[in-house]
């Protein structure tokens, strides 16, 4: 049916070794990892290949969580049903909701955790609740023979258009790493689905530290899947440091801050995406000031 | 690329494109008459097979992760004992899915059920977490919520969700009534 088409090579190596040389003699390879993401694209089949595919299944040291007192890594192989069977102990919160939220049961035993951070155009919520939660990427370039490894933040992976920013030369998401440290109040909310309906999907996620009625460490992310991964640093600072309960009124314009902040820096957005992240992020601040009047 | 494969309990070697997409292999070079389309990322959920035991989308696995893999579609599955659980709520509840989803709907459910039942697999759907149950103490009580997540994954609106729900809860009853039998 689809003749003079080539079937790809597959190389399959089994450690960053192996990697290291596959990636410097075929340096267009395409690299698989669970492939939701590469076989949902409409011209995926039949289509060339350069240079084969690196199928990463095969490497152990890239499935791996280990936890110690300070923080949890997990391996870019591990799948999303898999992080989220590791339970309570190793992940906070917020990550679990996001995991348990991200797609079925059958989609998450395919998606792995690397394969979903470098999904090259759209930000998906695990990248939304990662960068909230101050985690770092372990990123291995590999130019030539030569590989040179760099711990990234995961809010440093992206534009603020949300595109990934790799460069131009071979590189891998190895491993993640998460402080254990994080705020006592932490959400998440997606609002649609950011693949089936892209446009009008919105994904906020927040965290905070509260001590003795004043929020602390407050960390905040708005994804527009393909539009924008908006991190405001103003709004983070005016929020630390505030005391519990804050004025509805103050609640309402700091909202429309976040909406001006938005409008002002990513045009594509939508009124209807505006307005769902503006109630959002609202609600979040009255649901901190519900649970400082309730205590 | 050669590929050795279990597919509906015959053995079988194919010589297909290494990265060509397990539903196009079922389609076109089995010949299977359960899976009728390629939505081509469309997400249409209609093409859900059982991958070595575990439901699956068959438009995003390659042939080159099918090395020595067991593929049962709706074809064989249609004449299981399970089948006959799913079967049977259909006709309890009087809806079926169209022919279109019926398929992948039915083996969505299997999914579930299988979850729902086994003691031996990992279960991590349902919230924080726990199996699709919401209390252990109470097998009565299902996590909703993560039934209908699973459900959605095909997007036919042939059929309310409240009655495929109805339809998982009743099928499940059948099959807790089987297992007690066989015990």
């Amino acid at each position: 049916m689809y003749e003079g088409i080539r079937s790809p090579v597959i190389h399959a190596p089994k450690t960053l070794s192996e990697f290291a040389a596959i990636a410097w003699r075929y340096p267009q390879a395409t690299i698989w990892a669970g492939g939701s993401y590469l076989m949902s694209q409409s011209e995926y089949y039949p289509s060339e290949i350069k240079d084969g595919i690196i199928d990463l299944g095969g490497m152990e040291e890239l499935k791996k969580i280990t936890r110690n007192d300070r923080f949890v890594e997990i391996g870019s192989m591990v799948t999303a049903s898999q992080l989220l069977s590791a339970g309570k102990l190793v992940l906070p919160d917020i990550l679990q909701e996001t995991l348990r939220t991200l797609a079925s049961q059958i989609v998450r035993r395919q998606v792995t955790i690397g394969g979903s951070l470098c999904v090259p155009d759209v930000r998906l919520s695990l990248s939304t609740t990662l960068a909230v939660l101050d985690a770092m990427a372990e990123i291995k370039y590999y130019q030539g023979g030569k590989v040179s490894t760099h711990w990234i933040p995961i809010s440093k992976l992206y534009d603020r258009e949300g595109k990934l920013l790799l460069g131009e030369q071979k590189a891998l998401l190895t491993r993640i790493r998460i402080g254990l440290e994080y705020g006592d109040y932490q959400k998440i909310v997606t609002v649609e689905d950011p693949i089936r309906s892209t446009d009008e999907c919105v994904i906020v996620a927040f965290q905070a530290k509260r001590s003795q009625n004043s929020l602390n460490k407050v960390q905040f992310c708005i994804t527009f899947p393909s539009k924008a991964f908006h991190i405001s640093k103003d709004l983070e600072s005016k929020l630390s440091g505030m005391t519990l309960p804050i004025h509805p009124e103050r609640v309402n314009t700091l909202s429309y801050e976040l909406v001006t902040e938005l409008t002002k820096m990513h045009s594509a957005i939508s009124d209807l995406q505006l307005e769902r992240g503006r109630r959002i992020f609202e609600s979040f601040l009255h649901e901190l000031n519900a649970k400082s009047l309730s205590q | 690329m050669k590929i050795e494969c279990t597919i509906d309990g015959k053995a079988l070697s194919l010589s297909v494109n290494s990265n060509k997409p397990l539903s196009l292999i079922l389609m076109e070079d089995v010949g299977n008459k359960t899976i009728t389309s390629h939505c081509k990322g469309n997400a249409c959920g209609n093409c859900i097979v059982l991958l070595n035991d575990e439901a699956a989308l068959s438009c995003v696995i390659p042939a080159f992760r099918l090395k020595d893999a067991t593929i049962k579609t709706f074809e064989s599955y249609q004449k299981t004992r399970q089948y006959r659980d799913i079967e049977r709520a259909y006709q309890a509840t009087g809806n079926t899915p169209c022919p279109n989803c019926f398929a992948s709907k039915t083996l969505i459910i299997e999914s579930i059920l299988q979850d729902l039942t086994s003691n031996t697999r990992t279960k991590s759907f349902g919230t924080n977490n726990l199996p699709l149950r919401m209390e252990q103490t109470d097998e009565e009580k299902l996590d909703k919520k993560a039934i209908i997540l699973e459900l959605s994954l095909n997007t036919c609106q042939c059929m309310d969700m409240s009655e495929m729900l109805q339809i998982v809860e009743i099928a499940l009853t059948y099959r807790r009534r089987k297992r007690v039998r066989r015990n």
